[in-house]
């Protein structure tokens, strides 16, 4: 069961994102916040540490690809930013502490990466104008605060339901 | 190992290549999803509305508990709009009616006005919101087409800009598109005055009305409706109210700033406007940000191409 339930938990996350979207923009006082979840990638960036760095990056291959197709329509830009970061993620777990903390922050710092990236590419094909200092206060922070509540509150069960999966993994083997 | 890092850097360099040259052909044409696409684009889209009706039944619940809350001034301010409410009623039914007989006077059978509403919900929206993107639950079997304008009880809140047999996208009026356009009037006092919706201020979170001939006289609050005359969109759906005049950049127009009449967050059910009297199919530079305008960005000659 619990082999299937990581992938189920993925889909689940990546049909809430758009729901959550419909929250935002926020107005708040003079400003206009935007907020984007980004709850698939810090759930692939939870299993390529915990997990599999290579499950984690044939994931990100496959929801980016989803992603760019169903809502971008520029297909090759989260389908390669998606496995990168699992990439990236998975190749920290040597230098860094497995703490839940520290991944939860790591997570957090990968995603912002990812938001500056998108922002000068959407800049560079003239979707967006907005200056960098807009960006930065109301999107860039709003975003990463609020995918840090959503880790907060959720990035435990990630881990529990990983672990679950180690251990019944242990158990089949041995 | 040389000549392994080698081996590595000529995929990296070739991967990078293919990548590049598979963003710039997804960029060329989006309007048109090929048919791997929309299979995709169908089924998330089904599995996604799946999800959505639990996810808006709980928004209805919190949108039901804020109402309750204004319930006591809403019901203030109603009760002395109600009086009026009577006049203007009796009021339009005599307009109606009357207007009904002229047309039969002058057999004008179709009108500009008239449209067949097709109510569609709203199952997603971009979710990284760097392009005003919303996703609908019907698609071209169940009629819609490309360029169809959607609004909702409110006003107009944008057009269909990419249809699969069972979804459709919207491109919201919050678009920086520069050849996203929308033909309106600025209903005033004595007359009516023509300008373009073109493009949107992110800093006043309002749209801006160009093109308006700087001989009429444009006030604020007056009221700003579709013309019908782009082709495209019925006439007489309200986009907002004119909040501020000023004189374009290079004072050979007036342009004005519209506050939208229709909210932009939490859309949940939208109307699509399928119009009944013959619509003229406007090009729309291919729902590419390509500059359409040559550089001829305020006159007003050679710029008919891209209306609406």
């Amino acid at each position: 069961m619990i082999r299937f339930l990581i992938p189920f938990v993925a889909v689940v996350l990546f049909l809430l994102e758009p729901e959550f979207a419909l929250f935002s923009p926020i107005s708040w006082g003079e400003q206009t916040l935007v907020l984007v979840p980004r709850f698939v990638i810090l759930y692939l960036i939870f299993i390529s540490i915990y997990y599999s760095r290579k499950r984690a990056c044939l994931y990100g291959l496959i929801f980016g690809l989803l992603y760019d197709v169903f809502y971008i329509d520029i297909i090759g830009l989260y389908s390669f930013l998606y496995p990168l970061l699992c990439f990236v993620a998975g190749s920290t777990v040597k230098f860094i502490h497995q703490h839940l903390s520290v991944t939860t922050i790591l997570s957090v710092v990968l995603v912002a990466i990812m938001e500056v990236f998108l922002y000068y590419f959407f800049h560079f094909i003239q979707f967006t104008t907005i200056p960098v200092s807009d960006f930065l206060s109301n999107r860039l922070l709003p975003t990463i605060i609020a995918n840090l509540l959503f880790l907060i509150m959720l990035g435990w069960a990630f881990k529990y339901l990983i672990n679950a999966r180690l251990l019944q993994r242990a158990r089949d083997n041995s | 190992m040389p000549h392994f890092t080698n081996k590595k850097l000529i995929l990296l360099l070739v991967g990078t290549i293919f990548l590049v040259a598979l963003i710039s052909f997804s960029l060329r044409d989006r309007q048109n999803a090929s048919v791997p696409e929309q299979f995709i684009k169908d089924t998330v889209g089904f599995a996604q509305s799946i999800v959505a009706k639990p996810a808006n039944y709980i928004t209805g619940i919190f949108n039901d508990i804020n109402s309750l809350l204004n319930t006591y001034e809403e019901n203030k301010r109603l009760k002395m709009r109600l009086e009026d409410f009577a006049v203007l009623q009796a009021e339009v039914n005599t307009l109606q009616s009357e207007n009904k007989s002229l047309k039969e006077l002058v057999e004008k059978e179709d009108s500009l006005k008239d449209f067949d509403p097709l109510k569609a919900t709203v199952i997603a929206r971009n979710p990284d919101q760097w392009e005003e993107k919303i996703i609908l639950n019907k698609g071209s079997s169940h009629g819609v087409q490309l360029n169809m304008a959607v609004m909702t009880a409110n006003g107009l809140i944008g057009k269909i800009s990419l249809v699969t047999p069972f979804t459709s996208e919207v491109e919201l009026l919050y678009s920086n598109n520069p050849n996203y356009r929308v033909s309106a009037i600025v209903q005033g006092e004595k007359s009516d005055v023509f300008g373009l919706i073109e493009g949107y201020d992110t800093e006043r979170n309002e749209l801006i009305l160009k093109r308006i001939d700087s001989s009429f006289k444009v006030n604020k609050g007056e009221q700003v409706v579709t013309s019908g005359l782009g082709g495209i969109y019925p006439k007489g759906i309200l986009i907002g109210e004119v909040t501020e005049v000023t004189t374009d950049d290079y004072g050979l127009t007036k342009m004005a700033y519209v506050k939208p009449a229709a909210s932009f967050s939490m859309l949940e059910d939208v109307i699509i406007a399928l119009r009944t009297s013959i619509s003229v199919d406007g090009s729309d530079g291919s729902g590419t940000n390509a500059d359409l305008t040559n550089g001829t960005e305020n006159e007003t000659t050679d710029t008919n191409e891209g209306e609406e």
